[in-house]
């Protein structure tokens, strides 16, 4: 479990630029479960094993989605890690494209989904498991952004003071 | 109950595209982190098939509990209020049929969830719903270009930094949640399923 007052360790206040003694990094911590769900969501989403959806793959998904939607910071943050994973120069899986194709529309627009979508996966090869384990990244993703988006927001509010 | 441009406050029920887990088939930590993540899992297709990765699971159920029902900060109904607005936005249908009750259940109204239903950039009984709502579509449709202008209203109705992040936290979440619902399954209505 990271410790909370350690901002290296929360991706959130990093890519938000919020350090401790921030009046924003303080207020965040008015809900420190969610703090810590949120990070705890980030790293299973990220690293439990789940068969045929490598953690490289879950990267390169994160980057593309966090890159889609203007999310710069944390596109930094998933290229930095995708360059310190052991598994970067491993092939990717050949569903790799179904992968990317399926995050990119629950991106941009959550109404996109159907059940012809999720044949397609399938189709590529992925489990229910693992199919389940991608939806959640995706979906986590858009919550994430949307966290920083507003912090940032926030911080703007005061004058950019964080 | 209500009834306007295909969306309701009347109870759903919801299908998946995948396989649910089978209760019979749950592993020890399936069942702790089904009971852990709401009252009903044992028999909701949702929560059976996100079983599926119990740890993702268990951390997904975390953050939203805690953001939907600690006590303190942002009165519960608003958050309610941001959840429905940014279901209704994102056309979550089943979303936003269970939380117009919650929210009819903790403001002991529905004059809010007509409006939402009718126009949510409109909707709102007071400024105070009005600036929620609003915060609530620009957070779900631009991210990419919230501003100091997207925050002053939310101040100005008297919202201090504390309650700003729970709206913040419940319309965030909601981008999480509608996109799960939406694509792993659909409603189906209760009176056929």
């Amino acid at each position: 479990m990271p410790a909370l007052d350690v901002p290296d360790n929360d991706v959130i206040d990093r890519a938000a630029g919020l350090a401790p003694g921030d009046a924003l990094h303080t207020a965040r911590r008015f809900r420190a479960k969610v703090v810590e769900a949120t990070q705890a969501s980030h790293d299973a989403l990220l690293e439990q094993p789940v068969e045929g959806l490598s953690t490289a793959d879950r990267l390169r998904v994160a980057l593309h989605v966090s890159t889609l939607a203007g999310a710069n910071s944390l596109a930094q943050h998933y290229e930095a890690r995708l360059g310190a994973d052991v598994a970067r120069d491993a092939l990717p899986s050949a569903a790799l494209p179904a992968m990317l194709d399926f995050a990119a529309a629950l991106t941009t627009d959550p109404r996109a989904g159907d059940r012809a979508a999720i044949e397609a996966l399938r189709r590529a090869g992925l489990g229910d498991p693992a199919i389940v384990a991608l939806a959640q990244l995706v979906a986590f993703l858009s919550y994430q952004l949307r966290v920083v988006a507003g912090l940032n927001a926030m911080r703007a509010s005061r004058g950019g003071k964080p | 109950m209500i009834r306007r441009n295909g969306f309701t406050d009347e109870t759903l029920e919801w299908r998946s595209w995948l396989e649910p887990l089978r209760i019979a088939d749950a592993s020890p930590l399936q069942l702790e982190v089904l009971d852990e993540s709401h009252a009903q899992s044992r028999t909701s297709p949702y929560y059976l098939t996100l079983a599926h990765q119990p740890l993702m699971l268990r951390h997904r159920s975390a953050a939203y509990n805690a953001i939907m029902y600690a006590p303190g900060g942002l009165p519960r109904a608003e958050r309610e209020l941001g959840a429905m607005v940014v279901s209704v936005t994102n056309g979550c249908v089943y979303c936003t049929s269970v939380h117009a009750q919650r929210f009819e259940q903790l403001a002991k109204r529905s004059d809010t969830v007509e409006q939402v239903f009718d126009d949510p950039a409109s909707a709102g009984t007071s400024e105070r719903e009005r600036a929620i709502a609003r915060f609530a579509i620009a957070v779900t449709r631009r991210p990419k270009e919230l501003g100091a202008d997207d925050i002053a209203p939310l101040r100005a109705v008297g919202m201090n930094d504390e309650e700003i992040i729970d709206l913040l936290h419940a319309v965030a979440i909601f981008g999480w949640a509608n996109r799960l619902m939406q694509n792993l399954g659909e409603p189906a209505d209760a009176t056929i399923s």
